[in-house]
């Protein structure tokens, strides 16, 4: 390389930004640690949380981070990061995570001690796994029946009541569907048709003693199951159920009046309250003859396995969310009733979350079990062809059995 | 004997023009009228199911798929929603969007311009395989490349941290890993069609590579690089997978990954707000094209230039 | 030979001037301040990765600072200063990206493969605690001494023990309690407040008070500062042997080179790590039957659906280009500005209402446009198939006509005017002229654009989800799967987790045939022939 003064010129600049910004920099070392919470927690949360960060930090003197991420992406982010180590403390997720969290090494038990008994028992099941209690569970939620008081004044006993009178109505013209349920052309909704399900006595997997899963034994199969199955199929035909209504659809259809029953959850009762149709929130009517007992879906707050602050993440979460005036607000806003109980009582007052509470009494958690990854592509896509008359029921249901048993075992 | 000299009558002229000014319909209609007929069809055919998106956006309470009667309800408190709710900051994410596609597409064009002129202008070993290898390199799929950006970027975070995880400038790093590929190839056949004789010219006259390259051909390639700056800009605008990786607080986000968060819950759907957002998302792309229209259609013809 | 004339020697001497003549000053400075910020910042990054003794990315960012300043310094090497800064960026982020992700599918990183082994070893520990049925809780003060952490527990009873890591508690007396009875000081220790505890509650955390000298009678752990439980672990690593023994059972959990720890009968400890598998997921993707039975018919659909897709967006944009060539034809603006709205809004918003526009009992397609008809647009296999191919042409055309449009601008009139006057109609002048010259141009953008649907991952996911599924055959993938769409299934949803060593691998094998198709194509429009000029 030629010396002129090019080279000159630029060697000198080089060296004297160079210094310069070493210099100023020099002492920029490790990140700093400890003192700060992260937490997780998805855009609806987060108002209620700004208000518990900031009486954390004046009470303790430990500022709490409050990151807003979508929650469907909470999840897979979480287990992604925290091997990097610049995972969050704490995170907000739903029950079923649990199993993906503890086969990845991710999450830290949590202990609740005295305060485990002030829970509802299937929220502290929900959030266990294999023996360990692994979250702080914040809100307890389910399906139900919902009935238009208007076109059908009494609640069913059995399914064949619900739409035997729902078909009278269409046949009378004042109503055009018999039963909504929101479905999905491609993946029907087998968390929707599950509490059906069981009243045939077919469960996922087998409920063990202390009410968890074992998730070695698919309870799918069997006679329960295919009598489920054959039913689908007649419901198909009778038209009763729709693959092509979505949830939204069903919703809209409902608030319009033209339903008398709709399967669903807290979630769309204030878009039927605001329409102002007059509702009642009842059990979901036996199929089977066992009792109809939906799926419970347990919110709650999860610690990191690498987290630097364990001490203030459990103190946060134990102590400060799992307190009764947290608990409640959260519940009002989101709408799910609280898992702490007494919470939850003062919560009754409000008679659609008695209502749906008294029908989530009997459910089961949602299987939060690894495995039920492989269990719910093939259980939807079955339960489309089996709706919309693909083939014999009973063997498309044997057939879902033994390939789901496979991708388990291999 | 006089010769008659035959002139029309007025009668006669009259129909003549009559006849001459209908023709002028038919023929008008054979070039050009069909063509209006064809811009209709098109029309439709592209913009039927935005009206249907439109008309919900209008609709304060219908979902997405239930109102199949266009525009029953005309009301813009959707619109007005978009920007009163704080965790989702619409007005935010417009501006993330519009400010990261810009400079991506300012600086990715840059950069394939000098890529570009250096295929077209230059001579050197492997330019053939180069260009080639351009554009087999940006076909991996992407999807499946995501946890090594997220790597990448905490890796860089580490140093920079400016630049890393939850940062637009690292957002933009990454799609400028994008700038050389087939928009490369694109100026570059444009640039094939600027003579090599202007360069000789400039050479001659005393000017250095680089003065040739900003002061001379830039100016002549504009309408490519007008094309390239608005394919950039749409990608970008709609690139989602990376962009949810990278940009976790609401605040930063871009309008593809916040309008999706509005539709993903599956309990808190709301279809009516996603179409205003998705109604207005579309209006920075509309404006920059035709704000460049003209740069892209005025074309370089070889007589122009020389 | 003819002397040299005054004029040649002239124009001689002016050039050997111009050479040695200085550059413009103002490129000179500019060249000058961006290549001392840029160094700058790059001896900045070389300090830190110092600090951090990233040996490998410090080698790395040292060579390319050394690139940067000889590219940039020495006279010559013109196309490596065009070429640099783009290649800069395309390395670390695209073909980085490209060969990590190869990386990753000779290992098995995915879920229950999350991250190292300590940190598996690490958790394992952690969920191993388990809390002793019917034990007490126990108040706790965390007291200091000189560095030596002590907790001073009050149990239920009221009586107090004073212990700390391998000091089994001890009953005390002289100690100070609070309002509620809790011990909370002892003379000659110090207590640490929340604030203290916070600081240091990373060895706080870590603490395990030995109940008694008896190892099985399980230890003192606390979880939050204030309050101690009895904990017994019921898995116990031996560093040592590198062994988990199950304190119960006497059971011993080796590691057996797969990535966790399993026993003789092959049940494995939850979680395990990411380790080198070399070829496996090769194998395994070649040989899984869930994707190797609709393998045929999956890849010809594939192709089917780049190639068509191609095809129709390519025709509508060409035809739509000549359409709106004309100089006479007024409203052009109007009509391009509106056409490009499909290409203006993201694809996947517009995935989401095509799947509303099509539903088959309430989407206005069927309800308005075909009045009331019943067609099943999504769940037939063939019309979802027919679907899915109009929505990629509704979302490219306008993208081909832009592309095509500037191409029709750059084909000399004088071509056309020759052909003219020699006498060829207008589709003959398309035919043999217009045409050819355009796929020359525009040939790579078709191959590119081939590549872009053959991985067209989105607008496949929104409108079918891959279906419909065809259960009652037994078939896995569904209608309208591509290969990426089946390999995302498999890889990362209905088998037992995210398997990202397996997805990778896949991603990989696609990759390389998607390459080759497109060197074929390549070859075969001989578009890059003309860069021989």
């Amino acid at each position: 390389m030629k010396v002129n003064s090019r080279t000159l010129a630029a060697v000198g600049a080089l060296a004297a930004v160079g210094l310069a910004l070493t210099g100023c920099s020099g002492n920029s070392g490790t990140p700093s640690e400890g003192g700060t919470l992260t937490v997780w927690v998805d855009a609806d949360r987060a108002t209620v949380l700004e208000d518990v960060a900031a009486q954390f930090e004046e009470d303790r003197g430990v500022a709490v981070e409050l990151v807003v991420k979508e929650f469907g992406d909470i999840r897979d982010d979480f287990v992604t990061q925290v091997p990097t180590g610049n995972g969050p403390d704490v995170i907000v997720g739903a029950h079923d995570w649990l199993g993906k969290l503890v086969q990845n090494g991710v999450v830290a038990p949590i202990e609740l001690g005295d305060a485990a008994a002030d829970f509802q028992q299937v929220a502290v099941t929900a959030m266990s796994y294999e023996g360990q209690t692994y979250g702080l569970p914040y809100s307890v939620e389910n399906i139900a029946l919902l009935r238009n008081t208007a076109l059908a004044p009494n609640a069913p006993a059995t399914m064949d009541d619900a739409i035997a009178t729902g078909q009278a109505l269409v046949d009378a013209g004042d109503a055009e569907y018999a039963f909504l349920v929101g479905l999905d052309p491609n993946a029907a909704d087998p968390y929707h048709l599950y509490p059906l399900q069981a009243s045939f006595g077919a469960p996922v997997f087998e409920i063990t003693a202390d009410g968890t899963y074992d998730p070695t034994k698919l309870a799918l199969g069997g006679s329960g199951g295919e009598a489920f199955a054959a039913q689908l199929a007649a419901w198909g035909e009778a038209g009763v159920l729709n693959t092509n209504i979505s949830g939204d659809i069903a919703k809209e259809e409902f608030v319009a009046g033209k339903a008398p029953y709709f399967l669903t959850g807290p979630w769309n009762v204030p878009a039927i309250a605001e329409a102002g149709i007059e509702y009642s929130i009842d059990a979901i009517p036996s199929a089977g003859g066992q009792t109809a007992t939906p799926f419970v879906g347990v919110q709650g707050f999860y610690i990191s396995a690498k987290s630097e602050n364990t001490l203030a993440a459990n103190e946060f979460l134990v102590n400060y969310i799992g307190s009764e005036a947290v608990q409640t607000a959260l519940y009002k806003v989101g709408g799910r009733a609280p898992a702490l109980l007494s919470a939850f009582e003062a919560a009754q007052s409000d008679a659609d979350v008695a209502a749906f509470g008294a029908v989530g009494a009997e459910g089961v958690p949602m299987p939060n079990v690894p495995a039920m990854d492989a269990v719910w592509a093939d259980w939807g896509a079955t339960e489309v062809a089996i709706i919309n008359g693909q083939g014999d029921p009973v063997e498309l249901w044997r057939a879902m059995v033994a390939s789901i048993e496979g991708k388990i075992a291999g | 004997m006089t010769t008659a000299i035959v002139t029309d009558s007025p009668e006669d002229l009259a129909r003549r023009g009559a006849k001459e000014r209908r023709r002028p319909f038919g023929r008008w209609f054979r070039e050009t009228g069909w063509r209006h007929l064809v811009g209709v069809a098109v029309l439709v055919f592209a913009a039927f199911p935005l009206l249907y998106v439109l008309s919900a956006s209008l609709n304060p309470s219908g979902t997405l798929v239930g109102s199949n009667q266009l525009f029953r309800v005309v009301d813009i408190g959707n619109y007005i929603e978009l920007f009163n709710r704080p965790t989702l900051p619409f007005a935010a994410w417009f501006t993330n969007t519009v400010v990261i596609g810009l400079v991506t597409a300012v600086c990715t064009v840059f950069l394939g311009a000098l890529a570009a002129y250096a295929f077209s202008r230059l001579r050197f070993t492997g330019r053939r395989i180069g260009l080639l290898s351009l554009l087999l390199v940006q076909m991996f799929p992407q999807l499946l490349g995501v946890v090594a950006i997220f790597l990448l970027l905490s890796g860089i975070g580490e140093i920079f941290p400016v630049l890393g995880l939850g940062s637009q400038v690292g957002l933009i790093m990454v799609y400028l890993g994008g700038a050389l590929g087939v928009n490369t190839y694109l100026m570059y056949g444009f640039f094939n069609t600027v003579p090599a004789s202007i360069d000789e010219a400039a050479k001659i006259d005393g000017a250095s590579h680089a003065q040739i390259f900003f002061g001379i051909i830039l100016r002549l390639v504009a309408p490519i690089l007008a094309v390239v700056a608005l394919l950039s800009f749409v990608g970008t605008a709609s690139e989602f997978v990376i962009a949810s990786v990278v940009l976790t607080e609401p605040s930063t986000q871009t309008l593809a990954v916040g309008l999706y968060q509005l539709v993903s819950n599956e309990t808190s759907k709301n279809w009516t707000l996603f179409s205003a957002g998705a109604v207005l998302a579309a209006i920075p792309v509309m404006l920059l094209f035709v704000f460049l229209q003209k740069y892209i259609v005025s074309g370089l013809t070889a007589g122009a230039v020389k | 030979m003819t002397a040299p004339t005054p004029a040649t020697d002239e124009r001689r001497r002016a050039r050997a001037a111009l050479d040695q003549a200085p550059r413009s000053l103002r490129g000179l400075l500019v060249k000058v301040a961006i290549l001392g910020v840029v160094d700058a910042v790059a001896v900045y990054a070389l300090f830190v990765l110092f600090l951090q003794r990233e040996w490998l990315v410090f080698g790395i960012a040292v060579a390319v600072l050394v690139i940067i300043n000889v590219v940039y310094l020495r006279r010559g090497l013109l196309p490596a200063k065009y070429l640099l800064p783009g290649v800069l960026f395309l390395a670390i982020f695209q073909i980085f990206v490209v060969v990590y992700s190869g990386y990753i599918a000779f290992t098995n990183y995915g879920d229950g493969h999350n991250s190292t082994k300590q940190d598996a070893i690490d958790a394992i520990v952690l969920t191993s605690q388990k809390r002793v049925p019917d034990s007490p809780t126990y108040q706790l003060t965390v007291l200091d001494q000189l560095g030596l952490l002590s907790f001073l527990v009050t149990d239920p009873e009221g009586n107090v023990s004073v212990g700390g890591e391998d000091r089994p508690l001890e009953p005390v007396t002289g100690y100070g309690t609070d309002a509620t009875g809790k011990a909370d000081e002892l003379p000659g220790y110090t207590t640490l407040d929340f604030s203290g505890i916070v600081a240091r509650q990373a060895e706080i955390a870590a603490l395990a008070v030995p109940l008694s000298d008896d190892p099985n009678a399980g230890s003192l752990r606390t979880p939050d500062g204030s309050r101690a439980y009895l904990y017994i672990s019921t898995l116990e690593y031996d560093e040592a042997s590198d062994t988990f023994t199950e304190t119960t059972t006497g059971e011993v959990f080796r590691d057996n080179g797969h990535g966790a720890f399993a026993n003789s009968s092959g049940r494995e400890l939850v979680p395990g790590w990411k380790i080198d598998v070399g070829l496996e997921n090769f194998f395994t993707a070649f040989g899984t039957e869930s994707i190797r039975g609709p393998l045929l018919a999956t890849t010809a659909w594939t192709f089917s659906f780049a190639f068509l897709s191609v095809a129709t967006t390519f025709a509508l944009g060409l035809f739509l280009a000549i359409v709106f060539n004309d100089k006479r034809m007024r409203g052009k603006r109007f009509y391009r500005t509106l056409i490009i709205l499909p290409y203006a809004f993201p694809a996947f918003l517009s995935g989401l209402v095509w799947l509303g526009l099509l539903n088959q009992d309430f989407g206005f397609v069927n309800q308005v446009i075909f009045g009331g008809a019943d067609i099943p647009w999504l769940t037939d296999p063939w019309l979802a198939k027919v679907s899915v191919l109009v929505l990629n042409l509704w979302l490219g055309f306008p993208y081909m006509f832009l592309v095509c449009t500037g191409a029709l601008q750059s084909i000399p009139d004088e071509l056309s005017e020759a052909a003219r006057v020699d006498g060829a109609g207008p589709w003959s002048i398309f035919r043999l002229i217009k045409l050819p010259l355009l796929l020359v141009s525009v040939a790579p953008l078709l191959i590119s654009s081939f590549a872009f649907n053959f991985n067209n991952f989105n607008v496949i996911y929104m409108l079918t989800g891959g279906g419909p599924r065809n259960v009652a055959a037994g078939v896995d993938a569904g209608a309208t799967d591509l290969l990426i769409t089946l390999v995302y299934k498999v890889a990362f949803g209905s088998g037992t987790g995210r398997d990202y060593g397996l997805a990778s691998a896949f991603a990989i094998i696609i990759f390389i045939v998607v390459a080759i198709v497109s060197i074929i194509g390549f070859r075969q429009t001989r578009a890059l022939e003309e860069i021989d000029r």
